[in-house]
């Protein structure tokens, strides 16, 4: 009988150093060396570190986010650190004031020291990094349901437009209409009863900071985002040199047609030119009832340009043909041989054409759907 | 030759999960000391630490092909300095505005400057997995790409099975929220016992008794039925059974749907109830519980003969028994009955109690089919890595969200989720320029 074949790098006597967790392996005849979970310096450090500072992390802080730009090299919350030093700070200085105070101030004392004790501090803009080599990201808050509900109400109850609604809560308009729209899905689940899911949605919400509403209307409103963000605009990345008079009244528009001929200024790039136009009418002195005027005759106009915005849509969407087979809808559209043009390499030509490859056999054209409707 | 680790402690990549490895490593992130290295060696370097976070899973010639020095930004705008002034102001002085007596302490160095090479990854963010992953709706970026390719994602209500799908503004996606809650719930931690086996498959068997049973129960309910008849009247022998096509039963069907699934959730606690070992029981406890068991299965094999309001009051019957609010009562032929206690009965404690517990039963039962633990909770660690970038609007409650816009870089804030500083990120960006 031949003797048995055992490598003798997995013989536990061995070992020099006693790297192999478990002292018997499944497999004695491999010659390979075990790839399992060697308890190495750097493991060690991992679940030191997961047993003491990486405590803090293991589940979410009640009340609170919970980042890790918030926790110092110790592992304690930097903030609780702070008021801790503070009231340290506030303590010695009563003390130092004379004895007499000194018994008056002692129940002060108590309630300072319960403060940062059985309440951590609100957060800071540091504490509410997760990457604390970034500074340039935080977690930014997101809308409370209470806001998300008022969103909601407003748009479809009270009949508010998206543009109001946006100005008057300072959420951006995009974010309104995306509220709404989930809003309408959530709501139709409760209705068919197809179950939402309660708990994720609390245990996402606790850990993330929020913008609160109060919906009874005792404390203000806060700002949930800037609503007018003017987009940099690739025309204006140059530098450029224009001479012109001193004397010149040079304003926004004439700086926006330097840059680009088409380039218009920010006042009509803005998501919100309305409110300034609002603003100036207040400026001008006029009274409220001018004001509603005004802002009516503008209503009007935006609402023209949209009704013709739509009925172009309308015509374009009219010339295609559908055909609902109830899998698929086919779409079919008028084109005409000619516009291929008279060299057969036209824009707008369709169809196979002599010595042009398909652009499906290009590299690196996008095959997947770029649209979904 | 063996894959390499993804979450190693040794060759150490930063990635987009939320792994307690990846926290750990993120911990101990450090600057990069680039003293000693040639400005190619700090490009490479930083190329690479970069691209294990964003976008691991894409090729690199995908990625080049995405890659755009074009960075998008925004400018906050006031609307009163926007109706106030027209820009002549900025004329002043010599040339750009009149200047302001300079205020050292109000000085805030490189607050107002725009994170630009914070951005050099945000055409990753577009794509529909790393959407997905940033929504909260999956661990990990290969987490959420799963998702999509198993097809458990939709996009405008059309399920989309391509991972690298570029969100436009505007698009809503929805993840299966059983998936969601399996991605983002605690582990479900099972060692199998012999002794637990044995409960399963005794289990087994008893899920296929209760076929069985079903099936007794109806062949028993049939045969009384026709000795009735017979019984009542010899005559009608061969009148035509018109009793049982005819019987309406009142409700919504989908609501009956709903119910039944409620009463599989009450079963399912039932039994983890009865097959938890840890709690001792007298033999009178698990009497009852067997009981209770046989009564819900009972609702459930005649979900539809019956009424939705009689399945209701069942439902809350048997909820408020497993709590124990029942009372003990003097019957006068049958000695002590245990008798519900009614609504005015209750005190408010108790019927806070029996509201929660039909509650849970509804939303957050205890389930021992479902891959994660139950009730669900929360991952281990979740909380380190739970933010919602503006880009995205997400309702957690439908495991929906909705693409808004691209994201974008503005006055001392990114919106792209990096862990790297802005040398390491710019240094990136300076490889994937064309000429470098």
């Amino acid at each position: 009988m031949p003797p048995s074949l055992r490598c003798t790098s997995s013989l536990p006597s061995t070992c020099a150093k006693k790297l192999c967790r478990a002292g018997q392996l499944t497999r004695s005849f491999s010659t390979t060396p075990s790839q399992d979970q060697r308890i190495t310096r750097n493991r060690r450090q991992l679940f030191r570190w997961l047993g003491s500072q990486g405590q803090s992390f293991l589940n979410p802080l009640s009340g609170s986010t919970n980042y890790l730009g918030a926790y110092n090299a110790q592992g304690q919350l930097k903030r609780v650190v702070e008021a801790a030093a503070e009231a340290e700070k506030k303590k010695k200085l009563k003390e130092g004031k004379g004895g007499e105070a000194a018994t008056q101030s002692e129940p002060e004392l108590g309630n300072e020291d319960k403060e940062f004790k059985g309440e951590i501090p609100p957060e800071t803009t540091r504490d509410l990094q997760p990457f604390p080599l970034n500074r340039s990201f935080i977690s930014q808050p997101v809308l409370s349901d209470e806001l998300r509900e008022e969103i909601w109400k407003r748009v479809l109850q009270d009949g508010k437009s998206v543009r109001e609604v946006s100005a008057e809560l300072t959420v951006e308009m995009s974010r309104v209409g995306a509220v709404v729209r989930l809003k309408e899905i959530e709501k139709e689940w409760e209705r068919t009863g197809r179950p939402l899911v309660n708990p994720y949605h609390e245990a996402v919400m606790s850990m993330l900071p929020k913008t609160p509403y109060d919906p009874t209307g005792k404390i203000k409103p806060k700002p949930h985002e800037s609503i007018n963000d003017l987009p940099v605009h690739r025309a204006t990345g140059t530098q450029i040199f224009h001479p012109t008079s001193e004397s010149r009244h040079f304003t926004r528009a004439d700086a926006a047609e330097v840059f680009s001929e088409r380039l218009l200024p920010p006042d009509l790039r803005v998501p919100h030119p309305e409110l300034a136009e609002m603003h100036k009418d207040y400026k001008a002195g006029l009274s409220v009832e001018e004001r509603e005027e005004r802002q009516k005759e503008r209503d009007a106009i935006a609402d023209r340009k949209r009704e013709r915005a739509a009925k172009k849509q309308a015509k374009k969407e009219a010339a295609v043909k559908k055909v609902d087979t109830g899998r698929v809808v086919f779409r079919f559209t008028e084109i005409s041989v000619d516009e291929a043009g008279k060299d057969g390499r036209g824009f707008k030509g369709v169809g196979w054409r002599y010595g042009h490859p398909h652009m499906d056999r290009t590299r690196g054209a996008v095959k997947i759907p770029t649209s979904v409707e | 030759m063996a894959r390499k680790r993804f979450h190693g402690l040794k060759r150490v990549k930063f990635r987009a999960t939320w792994n307690k490895y990846n926290l750990f490593n993120l911990s101990r992130l450090k600057a990069p000391n680039t003293a000693f290295m040639t400005y190619y060696q700090q490009k490479w370097s930083a190329k690479s630490i970069t691209r294990a976070y964003h976008g691991e899973h894409i090729r690199e010639g995908q990625w080049e092909r995405m890659f755009t020095p074009l960075l998008n930004s925004v400018i906050p705008m006031d609307h009163r300095y926007l109706a106030e002034n027209d820009g002549s102001e900025m004329a002043a002085g010599r040339g750009s505005g009149l200047e302001k007596p300079m205020d050292l302490k109000k000085i805030a160095f490189g607050k107002n400057q725009i994170p630009y090479m914070h951005m050099t990854y945000a055409p990753i963010e577009r794509r529909l997995d790393t959407a997905i992953f940033r929504a909260l709706f999956a661990s990990s970026v290969r987490q959420a790409r799963q998702f999509v390719i198993h097809g458990q994602v939709k996009v405008n209500g059309k399920k989309i099975p391509y991972p690298g799908y570029l969100l436009n503004p505007g698009d809503m996606f929805q993840v299966e929220p059983d998936r969601v809650l399996f991605a983002t719930g605690a582990p479900k931690v099972k060692v199998k016992t012999d002794a637990e086996k044995i409960r399963y498959e005794r289990r087994i068997g008893r899920q296929s008794n209760i076929t069985r049973d079903a099936a007794l129960a109806k062949r028993s309910a049939r045969r009384k039925a026709k000795e009735a008849d017979e019984l009542a009247d010899d005559t009608i022998e061969f009148a035509p059974k018109l009793q049982k096509s005819t019987k309406i039963i009142q409700g919504d069907p989908e609501v009956r749907k709903l119910r039944q699934k409620e009463f599989l959730k009450l079963i399912r606690q039932i039994e983890d109830r009865i097959g938890n070992k840890k709690v001792r029981r007298t033999g009178k406890l698990k009497q009852h519980l067997r009981m209770l068991l046989r009564r819900a299965k009972a609702n459930l094999i005649f979900i539809q003969k019956k009424s939705v309001d009689e399945l209701e009051t069942e439902l809350r019957e048997i909820t408020q028994e497993l709590l124990g609010q029942t009372e003990e009562v003097e019957s006068p032929d049958k000695g002590p009955v245990k008798r519900l206690k009614t609504e005015s009965e209750m005190t408010p404690i108790m019927k806070q109690a029996l509201e929660k517990a039909i509650a849970r039963i509804r939303e957050n039962p205890s389930d021992s089919t479902k891959p994660y633990a139950t009730p669900w909770r929360p991952r281990p660690y979740m909380s380190a890595f739970a933010f919602v970038p503006r880009y995205l609007e997400v309702n957690h409650k439908i495991c929906s969200a909705v693409y808004l816009r691209h994201p974008v870089a503005r006055p001392g804030l990114s919106e792209v989720p990096t862990p790297f500083p802005a040398e390491t990120q710019q240094l990136a960006f300076n490889w994937y320029l064309r000429r470098r």
